[in-house]
């Protein structure tokens, strides 16, 4: 019982789903709302709705005297009779009410502490998985901070290779130079090698057809010439 | 509107979420604000073909439940309203027998 009199203060259960909210407010549509406390009540059962709509007319006694002159009608009339289960009844309703005085609180508490449990890990579970997709997302923005890097390197290993295409353009270039300078040098040789031979041949067919247009008295003359002239020079010596 | 579809009123952009336990048709006025000298006429603007009276029932059924049996920290009020009503039911469906228990026989 103490529990339904801690409850009917909170009239919170009331503004649990009127009509209006669902037109004026969407932003409060969208959230179903599940009321932490049930509806007030009286006495373990009776709506307090139900108690609250005689005030106006009749003040705070009003409910107890509409149960009494009800009861009082249906008793005098006998619309309700009172027959031998009357008896098991009343034994009943005290049963519960003892049971409920007794044992209410505690039981209430014990469920109260197994529903905070199953919400509590409910609500865990919930923060975990944030959190897990939470450390995905922080993931998935380094990966793409990496990414960015791994353009810096394509950028790098495309300028590399360019690097080495241009040493290979060089070295073939430079390989082409050599190629043709090789060859121009080598016509270089043979013209060269041409012409000292061309040269030896002349000179020699020369010298063999002065000799052949030299006579023997010629030969004489110059002969004694030379020797005179050497013997010139041995005296100027 | 077949078995199991939503109210034909019920637009989801407008209204949100669908809550079992409301009337999502025009609105009229309530019946606890109705005068007595307008409750006839009050009274014509109700629908009483099936599907409607079956609709009204499980919204009843579902405000019912909403106030006392979803709550988080709900108490035995449902189950004691559950149980005065099982009574009453068998109470009147028995009342024919009750009735032969009488002490008086004028009232």
């Amino acid at each position: 019982m103490s529990r339904f009199m801690i409850h009917k203060g909170q009239l919170t259960a009331f503004s649990y789903f009127r009509p209006q909210m669902f037109s004026t407010n969407l932003l409060v549509t969208k959230k179903s709302i599940r009321p932490e406390y049930p509806s007030p009540v009286r006495h373990g059962f009776v709506p307090e709705k139900w108690c609250t709509v005689f005030y106006p007319k009749t003040g705070v006694t009003g409910p107890y005297i509409f149960a009494t002159g009800l009861s009082a009608y249906l008793l005098s009339k006998e619309i309700y009779v009172i027959d031998h289960d009357f008896y098991n009844g009343v034994s009943l309703i005290i049963l519960f009410i003892v049971l409920h005085k007794k044992y209410g609180a505690d039981f209430a508490k014990f469920l109260d502490k197994h529903i905070d449990a199953y919400e509590n890990n409910l609500e865990s579970s919930k923060k975990d998985k944030i959190k897990e997709f939470q450390e995905l997302i922080e993931h998935e923005k380094k990966e793409q901070w990496r990414t960015e890097g791994q353009k810096m390197i394509i950028d790098i290993k495309k300028d590399n290779i360019n690097l080495q295409l241009e040493a290979a353009y060089r070295a073939r270039l430079s390989s082409v130079y050599e190629a043709v300078k090789g060859r121009l040098d080598y016509q270089v040789q043979l013209q060269k090698i041409e012409r000292k031979l061309a040269q030896k041949y002349m000179v020699q067919w020369i010298v063999e057809n002065v000799k052949k247009a030299f006579t023997p008295e010629q030969e004489k003359i110059v002969l004694s010439r030379s020797i005179s002239d050497l013997q010139k020079l041995v005296s100027e010596i | 509107m077949g078995f199991g579809d939503y109210p034909k009123e019920y637009n989801p952009s407008v209204h949100g979420r669908y809550d079992p336990s409301v009337y999502y048709g025009p609105k009229d006025t309530a019946f606890g604000d109705v005068k007595l000298s307008d409750l006839g006429s009050w009274l014509s603007r109700r629908k009483y073909s099936p599907p409607a009276i079956t609709a009204a029932i499980s919204r009843a059924w579902w405000r019912w439940q909403m106030k006392y049996v979803q709550p988080k920290r709900t108490g035995m009020a449902p189950l004691y309203h559950l149980l005065i009503g099982a009574m009453t039911f068998s109470y009147a469906i028995n009342y024919k027998r009750i009735k032969n228990h009488r002490h008086r026989k004028y009232h």
